[in-house]
This record gives structure tokens, sequence and C-alpha cells, in this order.
């Protein structure tokens, strides 16, 4: 099972999904939020400000509450992980850190890349603020990644 | 929707996004498949017939269905390159991502001689499109032997024949009786 | 009502290999005759069969289907199939055969990961707004959730490459596992020769992640009274249950996984792992071991994946319902009379499965 083939025995085939995409009112005021520079949350009933949005609070499956609130854009590294070997599917192709960053005001953590240029910078509770495309179309990678504080430059 | 600060700018329209998705897979194609490709490359056809209920299938895939019994290089043998249509569509192509058709053709399903399984999605040529029909003979027109090639085969699909034959072309033969085919005609 | 205790009668699973070229029917296939000739029992016997697998993995549409000959489905059973591991095949099968009105249930997962790159393919089973266009990949998310244990106080890293040296020590002696370079024994020697391996998502290293592979593997489920017919050592399932956790990572624990413990409480497993002598976890690091074996309460006593586990092998969409199998084995070859088997679905602990299974020996 486990016998050398030689290449001809092997077939390439690329499959190709475009998708059109409506994000609802939720996760497409996030949306246009990024595209403006800013990120922002949604309120639980509870009270808890839920980063990234979603349109229920994972607690109790209640509607989160209207409205949007204003958070970071800085945050603090709740958990992070080294990518000593970038995808190519990475936001960054150099080595960098992925973390869960919780934002100031949120209550829940957001997933995105940490460019800090060596894995001795990293560390949980490390402060890290945003760095934006100069092009924001209203995606999550408008965000190019979060660089640690003080060396946004 | 109101924000506690600022406002996100034409709020009430909905946020539409596109997206593009494109995975890669790299197949090794499983060992019947390559017999059977090698074997379009030679100019041969290669069937597995069942060694339980003899039915033989083109390609195979290295196992019997009905009987869920294994076939392997002992259960092959050579069909026939000629065979006759069971069923057949003409589409008219619609504009979607990655059709590359822009003109009306024949999707047929072809019997081969000798064979239990048809050989689905095949392109007739030789006759007028809105002539095909049912129980038209027809016969395999090969690729040049040098342009030959593993084109087709993966591990999702069997019996393509993309790489070895281009489609078929009628014989100019009588037609088949119903008789002889309907068990597999659709 | 109460449940049934269905009776798990046959078995089967291929080899899980890093890469085969078998296709995935051909893998089903050889799972299930021999799950059906261990059982002892004709396949037309069969009254329902459910399947598990991803068509993702290997990029075909409908592959499931084309599994499905595997079964033998003419003249036409009566069968469903998940996008789940085999395990939550299992499951559904275990609820249809409650109905009384069938004697057997036929159940297979399969998987064949070597087609696509794991890192590259599975960002797409993330939401497509926060988490895919990342490219976030499971190796990274564990890292994640391994630092979070970590900072905990609960684990070290040397923890890690204990489970991971226990594991392919373990593995070494399953025929049905990969054979993985460097295997390692338990003693502080190979330890610290794992430590010394680089990151690959760090403080995760290549041994402490589950290797994709190819592979099936096949279950054959039996009323108890057929399962007596059959077996002087039926073995039975005592409970089942699976729950699950919000998608975002960011609003979860991941150094705990509360959902293991809910499952395992409903299926009926009891305090402190539950006097089980086996436990196979399906943890796809090492970390993801430590933090379910918290969950279930297994004390040191209990033999934890003899068979290697996921971190041996990791046939993505049968590795959950290997580990019901190979805890199958131990209860039916009197290794012990009670086992915990545990399966994983989603990233990181997100949806887990507890199924406890009992001998009466
Ligand atoms: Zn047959």
């Amino acid at each position: 099972m486990t016998e050398q083939h030689d290449d001809r025995h092997v077939v390439t085939t690329t499959l190709e999904f475009p998708y059109r995409r409506s994000l609802g009112p939720v996760i497409g005021g996030f949306a246009r939020a990024l595209a403006e520079e800013r990120i922002v949350g949604v309120r639980t009933q509870a009270g808890d400000v839920l980063v990234p949005p979603t349109e229920h609070d994972p607690r109790t499956g209640e509607s989160v509450r209207d409205g949007f609130v204003d958070v970071g854009p800085a945050g603090e590294v709740q958990s992070w992980t080294w990518v000593s070997e970038p995808t190519e599917r990475h936001p960054i192709r150099r080595p960098f850190a992925f973390a869960l960053i919780r934002l100031d005001g949120a209550d829940t953590a957001l997933v995105h890349a940490v460019d800090a240029e060596a894995i001795e910078v990293m560390r949980t509770g490390l402060r890290v603020v945003p760095m934006w495309r100069a092009e924001r179309t209203g995606r999550i990678t408008d965000i190019e990644c979060f660089v640690p504080a003080g060396l946004e430059g | 929707m109101t924000t506690e600060k600022g406002s996100a700018s034409a709020a009430d329209e909905p946020m539409v996004v596109d997206d593009f998705v494109a995975l890669t897979y790299h197949d090794r194609l499983p060992p019947e498949t390559v017999r059977f490709a090698d074997g379009l490359i030679a100019g041969r056809i290669i069937g597995q017939r069942c060694p339980q209920c003899r039915r033989v299938y083109v390609g195979g895939k290295g196992f019997c269905a009905m009987c869920v019994v294994v076939m392997g290089p002992e259960s092959e043998i050579d069909v026939a390159d000629v065979g006759v249509v069971t069923g057949y569509t003409i589409i008219t192509p619609v504009r979607y991502y990655g059709q590359t058709k822009t003109e009306p053709f024949v999707y047929a399903s072809v019997l081969l001689d000798g064979a239990s399984s048809v050989l689905g999605g095949q392109e007739i040529t030789g006759i007028a499109i809105d002539a095909v029909r049912e129980g038209l003979r027809v016969r395999a027109v090969w690729k040049p032997p040098e342009a030959r090639n593993y084109e087709g085969h993966s591990t999702r699909g069997w019996g393509s024949l993309a790489g070895g034959i281009v489609g078929f072309e009628w014989t100019g033969e009588p037609d088949v009786p119903r008789e002889q085919y309907k068990e597999f005609a659709v | 009502m109460p449940a049934d205790d269905i009776a798990i009668v046959g078995w089967g699973q291929t080899p899980s290999v890093a890469s085969t070229d078998l296709t995935e029917p051909q893998l089903c296939l050889a799972a299930v005759n021999d799950a059906l000739a261990m059982a002892n029992i004709d396949r037309h016997a069969i009254g329902f069969t459910c399947s598990g697998s991803c068509d993702y993995l290997s990029g075909g549409p409908f592959v499931f289907i084309s599994n499905l000959e595997a079964a033998g489905a003419w003249p036409p059973i009566s069968e469903s199939h998940v996008e789940m591991d085999g395990a939550w095949a299992l499951y559904e099968a275990w609820v249809r055969i409650q109905h009384g009105d069938i004697d057997f249930a036929l159940v297979y997962g399969s998987g064949k990961s070597s087609p696509s790159d794991p890192a590259l393919l599975f960002p797409q089973q993330l939401d497509p707004y926060y988490l895919e266009p990342l490219g976030l990949d499971p190796a990274s998310l564990m890292g994640m959730q391994a630092r979070a244990l970590l900072d905990s106080g609960t684990a070290t890293e040397r923890d890690f490459a204990a489970v991971a040296a226990r594991s392919r020590r373990a593995g070494a002696a399953n025929p049905k596992a990969q054979t993985l370079p460097n295997g390692a024994g338990e003693s502080d020697l190979d330890i610290d020769a794992l430590l010394a391996a680089p990151y690959v998502r760090a403080p995760l290293r290549a041994h402490d992640l589950a290797p994709a592979a190819d592979g099936a593997a096949a279950v054959v489920l039996a009323t108890p009274a057929k399962a007596r017919e059959l077996t002087d050592h039926p073995v039975f399932i005592r409970g089942i249950d699976h729950r699950l956790e919000p998608h975002q990572p960011g609003v979860r624990d991941l150094a705990d996984s509360p959902s293991t413990r809910l499952a395992a409480q409903k299926a009926g497993l009891g305090a402190n792992g539950g006097g089980v002598g086996v436990a196979e976890l399906y943890a796809t690091s090492s970390a993801q071991e430590l933090i379910l074996r918290a969950a279930l309460g297994l004390g040191p006593d209990v033999s934890v994946n003899p068979s290697g586990g996921a971190l041996c092998s990791d046939p993505v969409m049968a590795t959950g319902l290997v580990r019901i199998i190979e805890a199958a084995q131990r209860v039916a070859d009197g290794t012990t009379r009670r086992a915990v088997a545990h399966a994983v679905n989603g990233q990181v602990l997100q949806h887990n499965l507890v199924c406890v299974l009992e001998g009466e020996r």
C-alpha cells in the first residue's frame, strides 16, 4: 500500500468554488467597521461584549442586543502559538504567531496573526495593536496583522 | 441598527462579499486504473469480469458492487471498441463558472460489445446531433498513439476513456434492436 | 424509556497508512467484509447501514455514495450518512436499532487525507468570515490550545512529550497503526530526545500532533438477543452521548473540555473515570489527551490509548470509530470488563462523543 509510483500515476486536480455571501446585520456591521478602520463588537443580553460578533450569545442562544460597541484597537494576547513555517494560506509569509487576542472592552477573544519577529517576543499577556491595510474591503484581513504595542512604528 | 459610537456607513444595505476557494488534490491512481490507463495507451480497452456474477465492468473499480467481491488482475479481459448507444441527451451549454463549451453537444451512454456496464458522457460524431438515437452502432475514435496519455483518470471516478479515445463515431451499420440492450437503457 | 444495551459483535479496520493508492470504496470494502466475517452474519441480515466520511478530504463529489457500494447496496438497502467521524454514524445506528424492528446495523467510517494537505484544506471547515480567511490550520489551533493548557499550570511540555512517547511505544505494537520514525520509549532519555525536536506550532512538536492517514473501519451492531446467539462474550454499549461547544475558539476555555465531561455524564460513565480499565481517546494532540483525561476523571491506573491512539495514526473520519473498536477489542479479550471510547469532531475538541462499553466476564 505504500509502494512508490512514478509521477504519471499521480493526477493533480484543482477544484474551484466561487461563492458570494450576504453577511447579514451583525457580521456585516463588523465588516463595515473594519473598512472604516474600526473594530466593533456586540453586547449579549447579559451584557458581555462579543468580539468577533455573532448573532447569538453562545452561552444562551439568545439574540444579541441591537447596536455595536467600539472595542480596542489594542488588546492582550490570551493564548498563542508560533508558526515556524507558514502555509500559502497564512496572512504572513515569515515566521509569526497566531493568537487569541482579547481587545480592550471585549469579553471574548479574536483570532489573528501577530507579526512579532521572533518567538521570544511572544508571551501570554502581551499587548498588541492592529496594523491596518491601506485598502480595506470589509474583511478580517483588512487587519494585516497585530504587532506588539510600541512596535507599530 | 444603531451604533453606540459613530455609525456604520450605508448600514441598511446588505453587505455582500465574494469569496473564491481553490483546493488542490494529488491523486495516486489505484492499481486497476493504472492498468486500464496503460491499456488505453496501448490501444486496448480492459474490462474486469466478476468471478461470481460474470458481469464485465469497463473500467473496473477493483470490486463488483453487486456481489461485493474483489476483482484483481486475474479478472481482466479485453472488450471491443465498438458498441451501441443506450441513451443520450443533447446539452445546450449555459454559462457558468468552468463551462468551456459553447455549442450544443451529445452526451451519450455507450455499451461496448462484451461489457455489462455503460460508459457515460461520450461524444458521438459522424452523424448530425439531431439524428443521434438509442440503438446507434458506434466505434471508438482513438487518439494517435503519440497523443495518448493519462488524461481523465482519477481516484474519484472510473471509466474515463479520455487518455486514449476522443469519442465515438457512427459506424453506418443498421441500428441494434432495443431487445439486445434494453437492460442498460436509461 | 431506557435504551437497550445494543452490542458490538463485529469489527474491522484497514491498516491506516500515510498514503494508499487504493480508493476509498476499496478501503471500505476491506473493513466492512472483515466486520461481517467477524460477526459471522450475511450482509443481507443488516437492517440499517450508516457511514461517516467527508468528500472534501479526497475532493470527490459523492464519494460517500461510491463508498456505499462496499456495503452491498443492491437490492436497495436502508442507509444514511453523516459528514462526521464514523463514531457518529455508530451513534445514529445505535439510535436506529433501538426502534426494535431490526436485528443488525452496519457502521463504517472512512477517509483519504493523502490527496490533499490538511493544513491547506482544513481552514475550509471554519467559518468563512473570521477564521477561514486567515488560513487557520488545525495544528495552529492545537498550538493555541496547548499554550492555554500550559498557562493553566496543570501541564508541562515534558508532560506532552511523555504522552507522545507512551503513544508511540504502544503504536509500535499495533499492526494497524502507522510506523513512525523515532519510536520512543518512556524513559527520561527518550523524552529528552523528543523535547530536543523543533517546534511545529510552539509549544507543540511533530510528535505532539496526530499524523493524518488513509484508512477505514467498520462495526456491526446487534440487538442483545442476537448478540447472545452469536457470541459468548458480547460487548455492550452501556451508554453513548455527544455534546457540542461553540464554533469560535475565542469564546471557549480551550484548556478544558466541558462538552466531554457532560457527554460522559450523560453516557453514564460515572465519577472518577467510572471504573474503566481502558480508555481510547481521540486526541489529535498530546495536550488534548491530558485535557480529555481530566474531563473524564481518568486516574493513573487507567490504560489510555493502548492502541497508540491518534498520535500514531489518524485516519480522519474513521479515527473515532477506531477508538470504539480498540476499546471493544479489549473488553472482548478480557483485558478489562469496562472501557470508555471517545471521539471528536470539529476543531480543538469542539464536539465530543463518549461511549461506555462493558462485557460480562
Ligand atoms: Zn458480481
